[in-house]
């Protein structure tokens, strides 16, 4: 059909932080950055500026780190900026005595500057999952220089 | 004896249980008052539901309705009372059931005079409702014996308040009878039916006898005083029961002997295709009436009753308002609704007379139209006229147009249909000059006259175009339609400024139903409309044009909007997915034109798509056509062209007679495709292709283009010809696969699109050929995706969010091309489908954080197996199944086990519902892969199948079942797919369930155990079936000497020696305990019994076992014996034997509903 053709490059390194991206584009489940934070989009609707004005889209979204409820207008034909949200997986080496993870990186280094989720339940979990001798994995989700656990999974082991 | 059946007093108690009785009446009355304070209320309720629970509590609630001074504890009393006695009604002895009822009818009469009326009615329903229970155990001599009395009361013979009284209990036991307000008494239905037709044919009629015979006797009172009488509360009732007996739903007296009914052949016409707001409900009795209602001029002394005491109050404002006036007008316009068999076949002349009467009497509340309406405007109630319309609405619903606008000539120099118009003008003209958003008076008088119109035009509309309406009254209908036109025009450029936040899509159709209205009122007289419209239409595009640059457009483009709407309405009719015809109105008129270029629709259409051609123009459409101009547009030329562009000629004809019409040949010819059709087609493609490219982020423009608009031009054949041979089209399909702004749009248009563009591949000459155009069209998604996924840093670029954009689009587009299969393109797709396997599993894998696209992938691949599975032959079904297979585990690896965490409960919420909309996919793809054995067109004989769908699919569910937990399943939907799949299998394949490992086997069992107490009856009934198949499965091949369920079955003894007994034991128990003490809705009874019969057949020891232990739970002697006996019919009686055949299911059914009824009743009582 055409030659042009979309190119997937890989960005270079130190990517930038976010992406513009058109606001009528942007969806419930997606990502957004409003007041310079990574938040995930709860709830859009769209409306007009006046009955014969342009859309726009009503955007309400909860910040990805923070669960803060944040809100923002946009023209639905402007760009917004959209955060780059990268999740890697960790296999669970250690849990230190003062609530900090040692995890294990792909390149076989240990990553050792996160703390354990706030919730204690999950927290007696991946302890008593780690302490049972099962393989736990992590997945730490990093967005605009921020980074958290944000989810954790047994993947069998044990006795 | 339960001190009942022995007349008034309470002779036989007593001191003992006197004292019991007060301390009962004192704990209930205080349970009512600490109900009333709101301390303690559970406490308080506990105890009045230990008196409605207890057994024979009818002497002590005697004894609190008779003494106690609380209010409230009476009331609970007579509940009482109800209850124990629905109950244990199958073994109270017959003197009590009579007992019982005559208590309650004496205390009433006796009472009469009681301010606490809530009491009075509740003890007077609870008559009403033993009465009903044993309707058809009583001989006609005991009815007679209760109806002696009522009767009595009635007639006034024991003074004002015992007559009102009667006529309550009537009113009840009239409610009481009817199955749309009937209370439950946990009997089938066949109950229900037989006690209303019992009443219909023996009773009702005598009812409204007695009824007007009591409002007789209380009129000339009412009527000579001059003040407000006792009189009037006991009028009031009689009118009220008059209404409530014509509106029973008459089935026996038509004249049939069928007791169904059937819709067709139902005498009045059936024709009201329209939806109304107002509700209308056409009365038949029947013949025998005619007496009751008709020759007995009862008509007439209604009518005489309301004027005479409307004269006399005429200047007390607030008696319009009073309830008996009210009811009054209430039973006249219901008077004006009678139709069917009472009327003698004399031509209609008998209910023409009657029809007439009741205008006249209905005329002074409506006419004269415009002093009326002053009169209400400057504070008088509404309530008459609108009962004025009503009438109107009634009379229009049970006769023709033409005779309903003879009715008033005989009275009026005009006909029906000009007071109408004129009527409607004025309430038209108050809504235009208040254009609050207030609801007035004036709207719901609006609504009600225009499904008067509705109803009366309808009738004509689609009668072959030969109904035209009397010359006067198309006059009335035109110029109502411009008064309309006027009013709506000035709404819309009013509101113009104004904030617009509902979504488009909802907004019009909300209009839609009144717009709807308004064009049959504009075809009723298309010749003097449609030239109308023009010239409204061409004025409006002139002002744009003057006014460009210099003045504020908005409220013209307001008006050119709603013009847009009803001219759509009038020109075209929804299609809803069926061809729409051109209305016949527009088809039968116009008759003397000859040159398609002065049909007047032919004008009206050709200068509306001049108009939408301007778009085109970039600098028209920066200063006229605003996103909101254009989505008119649209929807415009969607609904136009549905019924006008390239009709194919002998499927778009109306009726024959209309066929030699020379002006109907222009209209039909000018837009096919030997004349304008080609180049109107065009410029549509052409508009859609600048609503999509030239309106970045008008989401809601940007779906009716592709919902609307070209899915609708693609679902018609001859156009797809044509469109490919166009090149608008040609650039349409390249933007699509090249151009990025095209992947801008929102992701169901985007689906949507592709789908179209797939479907139009039909219109290429050979399956070659559009299999060649499909994958010509798709090639670059699919390469896309493919490059994606073997680029060395996938997992980096993958979660880039203009990557993640680009693959969700993509993926929406496969999807949509996915769903567009038919067999001329299907090879194509299959192949789409087979070269992104990989990439989706791949990208299954690095998404798995990333909810969305998994999402997509799966909805791809269930669209897309949904569409190609029947087609397969049997190496690709096994390929496309392998597939499935792998996308089902990887799935599932990622997400057994894994724990979100987020602070926000919002997130989690969202993360839950997440999960269980991909579940809900995966469970769509196993029933898709479950359709393989249902529907296959391969070339394949059944022999060559190589995979087993069954084995695959509980594979399937195996691999999935560990996702889906007790929490996820309260998601109702959710609920209803995984349960209808899992009786699917265990009806269809209940041999591979015997296979299955003991987890997965056990997993499968608990949740249908889980089903089963859902309150969903869908829901119940699927598991239900599940067991019935699982049971007679196991019966079946045991029978055969075969292992049935095996080890399920047997039940096991685990390693610490504790005996698990098998399932169907588990289950036996459980649905004997459902059925015996738990609520549950009647209807399940028979699909219960279903799955009973063969687990008892299966385990007869246990069932035996389970009926001696209920048999020895029971203290009282009496109800062993009977309980014993029951048990014993319900296996036997009805020739029931142990097969499992088709004449046995029915018969266990049968004697399981008359085993509850026996025993229920006091099985249940604590």
């Amino acid at each position: 059909m055409s030659d042009e053709e979309h190119h997937f490059e890989s960005s270079e390194s130190g990517a930038s932080k976010t992406y513009p991206q058109q606001a009528g584009n942007i969806r419930k489940g997606g990502h957004i950055v409003i007041k310079n934070r990574p938040c995930k989009v709860v709830e859009v609707s769209t409306s007009k500026t006046g009955k014969h004005g342009h859309a726009k889209c009503h955007f309400v979204a909860i910040d990805i780190f923070t669960a803060k409820k944040l809100e923002d207008i946009v023209p639905s034909s402007h760009n917004c900026d959209v955060p780059h949200v990268n999740r890697v997986d960790y296999q669970l080496i250690d849990i230190t005595e003062d609530g900090f993870v040692s995890l294990l990186t792909d390149s076989g280094g240990t990553k050792d500057d996160l703390k354990l989720p706030t919730d204690d339940a999950l927290t007696t979990q991946m302890r008593s999952g780690f302490d049972e001798g099962k393989d736990v994995v992590v997945s730490v989700m990093s967005s605009m220089g921020e980074e958290q656990i944000c989810a954790v999974k047994e993947v069998g082991g044990g006795k | 004896m339960l001190g009942f059946s022995n007349g008034s007093g309470g002779g036989g108690v007593g001191a003992e249980d006197l004292a019991q009785f007060q301390a009962t009446m004192r704990a209930i009355e205080l349970a009512c008052s600490y109900i009333q304070i709101n301390s303690n209320p559970v406490a308080a309720e506990a105890t009045i539901l230990s008196l409605h629970q207890s057994p024979q509590p009818y002497k002590a609630c005697r004894y609190i309705l008779e003494n106690s001074q609380v209010a409230n504890a009476r009331f609970q009393a007579a509940a009482a009372i109800r209850e124990a006695a629905i109950r244990e009604w199958s073994f109270l002895a017959t003197d009590d059931k009579g007992g019982l009822i005559n208590f309650c009818l004496g205390y009433v009469m006796q009472h009469a005079n009681s301010s606490e009326g809530y009491v009075l009615s509740k003890v007077s329903s609870v008559a009403a409702q033993l009465m009903k229970r044993g309707w058809l155990e009583f001989t006609p001599a005991e009815k007679e014996v209760f109806f002696y009395q009522i009767n009595q009361a009635i007639l006034g013979s024991r003074g004002l308040d015992v007559q009102f009284i009667g006529v309550n209990f009537l009113e009840s036991l009239v409610s009481e009878f009817s199955p749309s307000t009937s209370s439950a008494m946990g009997l089938p239905r066949e109950f229900h039916e037989n006690c209303r037709k019992s009443l219909e044919q023996n009773f009702l009629k005598t009812f409204y006898q007695w009824a007007q015979d009591a409002a007789l006797s209380v009129t000339n009172k009412i009527i000579e005083s001059h003040s407000s009488v006792p009189e009037v509360k006991v009028c009031n009732a009689t009118l009220r029961l008059m209404h409530q007996i014509l509106n029973w739903e008459f089935r026996y007296s038509k004249g049939g002997t069928r007791a169904s009914i059937n819709v067709f052949s139902d005498g009045i016409r059936a024709d009201n295709a329209f939806s109304r707001k107002t509700e209308c409900v056409i009365v038949q009795p029947g013949a025998s009436w005619c007496d009751v209602l008709l020759s007995s001029s009862h008509v007439g002394w209604l009518i005489n009753l309301y004027s005479s005491v409307r004269q006399k109050f005429d200047l007390e404002g607030y008696w319009l308002d009073c309830p008996v006036a009210v009811s009054a007008r209430k039973l006249i316009v219901q008077l004006c609704s009678l139709a069917g068999k009472i009327f003698p076949s004399d031509n209609g002349q008998m209910q023409e007379q009657h029809l007439l009467l009741l205008l006249s009497g209905v005329l002074p509340w409506i006419d004269p139209p415009d002093v009326i309406s002053k009169e209400i405007e400057e504070g008088r109630s509404g309530s008459e006229m609108i009962d004025g319309c009503r009438a109107l609405l009634s009379i229009g619903t049970v006769t023709t147009p033409v005779v309903f606008d003879k009715l008033l000539r005989s009275l009026r120099p005009f006909g029906t249909l000009t007071l109408l118009s004129m009527l409607m003008g004025e309430v038209v003209k108050v809504l235009m000059a208040n254009s609050t958003d207030e609801e007035t008076w004036s709207y719901e008088a609006r609504d009600i006259l225009l499904d008067t119109w509705t109803t009366l035009l309808a009738s004509m509309d689609g009668s072959g175009g030969n109904a035209r309406l009397p010359p006067e009254g198309m006059h009335a209908a035109a110029s109502l339609f411009s008064l309309i036109v006027e009013s709506e025009l000035k709404v819309a450029s009013a509101s113009a400024t104004t904030e617009d936040d509902a979504d488009c899509l909802a907004s019009v159709s909300a209009m839609d139903e009144r717009l709807g209205s308004y064009a049959l009122i504009a075809r009723a007289a298309v010749d003097a409309t449609i030239p109308f419209l023009a010239k409204l239409f061409s004025d409006h595009v002139a002002r744009l044009h003057q006014g460009r640059g210099t003045v504020d457009p908005t409220e013209t483009l307001e008006e050119v909007y709603s013009l847009l709407l009803i001219i759509g309405h009038v020109l075209a009719d929804e299609g809803e997915g069926e061809t729409a015809l051109v209305p016949d109105a527009l088809q039968s008129h116009f008759v003397d034109v000859v040159e398609a270029n002065n049909h007047p629709v032919v004008v009206l259409s050709s200068s509306i798509i001049k108009f939408a051609e301007q778009c085109l123009d970039a600098e028209m459409r920066s200063s006229i056509f605003s996103p909101r101009l254009m989505e008119a547009v649209i929807w415009f030329l969607a609904r136009w062209s549905f019924t006008y562009l390239m009709l194919v000629e002998d499927c778009n004809l109306g009726s024959n007679q209309l066929q030699s019409l020379r002006s109907r040949a222009c209209l039909f010819t000018f837009f096919n495709e030997h004349n304008q059709g080609k180049f109107v087609l065009d410029i549509i493609v052409r508009i859609s292709l600048t609503s999509l490219m030239s309106y970045p982020g008008e989401k809601d423009l940007q779906e009716l283009t592709c919902f609307q608009l070209l899915h609708a031009l693609v679902r018609r054949r001859n156009i797809c010809f044509h469109l490919l041979s166009l090149d608008s089209w040609r650039n349409l399909a390249n933007a699509f696969a090249n151009d990025k702004t095209l992947f801008l749009l929102n992701s169901v248009s985007q689906r949507s699109l592709a789908q179209t563009l797939v479907l139009s591949a039909y219109g290429m000459r050979s399956s070659d050929a559009s299999n060649q155009y499909v994958k010509d069209l798709m090639a670059h998604m699919t390469s896309s995706l493919v490059d994606l996924s073997n680029n060395s840093d996938l997992k980096n670029l993958a979660q880039q969010p203009d990557i993640i954009m680009l693959v969700s689009c993509v993926l929406e587009r496969l999807r949509g091309a996915a769903s567009a299969t038919e067999p001329r393109t299907q090879r194509a797709i299959y192949e789409m489908g087979l070269s992104v396997m990989n990439p989706v599993l791949r990208l299954l894998e690095v998404y798995k954080h990333e909810s969305a696209v998994i999402y997509l992938l799966l909805k791809f691949v269930v669209d897309w197996v949904d569409g190609q599975l029947s087609y397969l032959e049997a190496h690709e079904t096994a390929v496309v199944i392998n597939f499935c297979m792998s996308l089902l585990q990887i799935y599932s690896s990622h997400n057994i086990g894994k724990i979100s965490l987020s602070l926000s409960s919002t997130l989690l919420n969202e993360a839950k519902t997440e999960k269980y909309k991909d579940l809900r996919a995966l469970l769509q793809l196993l029933s898709h892969l479950c359709s393989k054995d249902m529907v296959d067109f391969s070339s394949d004989s059944i022999e060559t199948q190589s995979t087993n769908i069954s084995q695959v699919v509980y594979f399937g569910l195996h691999i999935i079942t560990p996702l889906i937990t007790l929490e996820l399943l309260k998601y109702p939907k959710l609920c209803f797919d995984y349960f209808s799949l899992i009786s699917h299998m265990l009806e269809v394949y209940p041999e591979t369930l015997a296979q299955l490992n003991n987890d997965a086997f056990s997993h499968v069992v608990t949740t249908v155990d889980f089903g089963l107490h859902q309150q969903d009856v869908d829901i119940v009934t699927m598991c239900l079936r599940a067991l019935k198949a699982l049971a007679s499965y196991h019966y079946k091949e045991k029978n055969t000497g075969n292992s049935g369920l095996g080890s399920h079955a047997a039940g096991h003894t685990d390693p610490n020696g504790v005996f698990h007994e098998g399932i169907l034991s588990r289950f036996l128990r459980t649905l004997l305990h459902f059925l015996l003490f738990e609520d549950y809705s009647t209807d399940l009874v028979s699909t219960a019994a279903d799955a009973l019969f063969p687990l008892i057949l299966c385990e007869p020891n246990l069932y035996q076992g389970l009926g001696n232990e209920l048999i020895e739970k029971q203290a009282n002697p009496n109800f062993k014996t009977r309980l014993a006996n029951a048990l014993q019919v319900l296996t036997t009686s009805n020739q029931l034997s142990s097969s499992l055949d088709r004449l046995n299911y029915p018969r266990f059914r049968k004697n399981l509903n008359n085993f509850l009824v026996e025993v229920r009743g006091f099985l249940k009582t604590r």
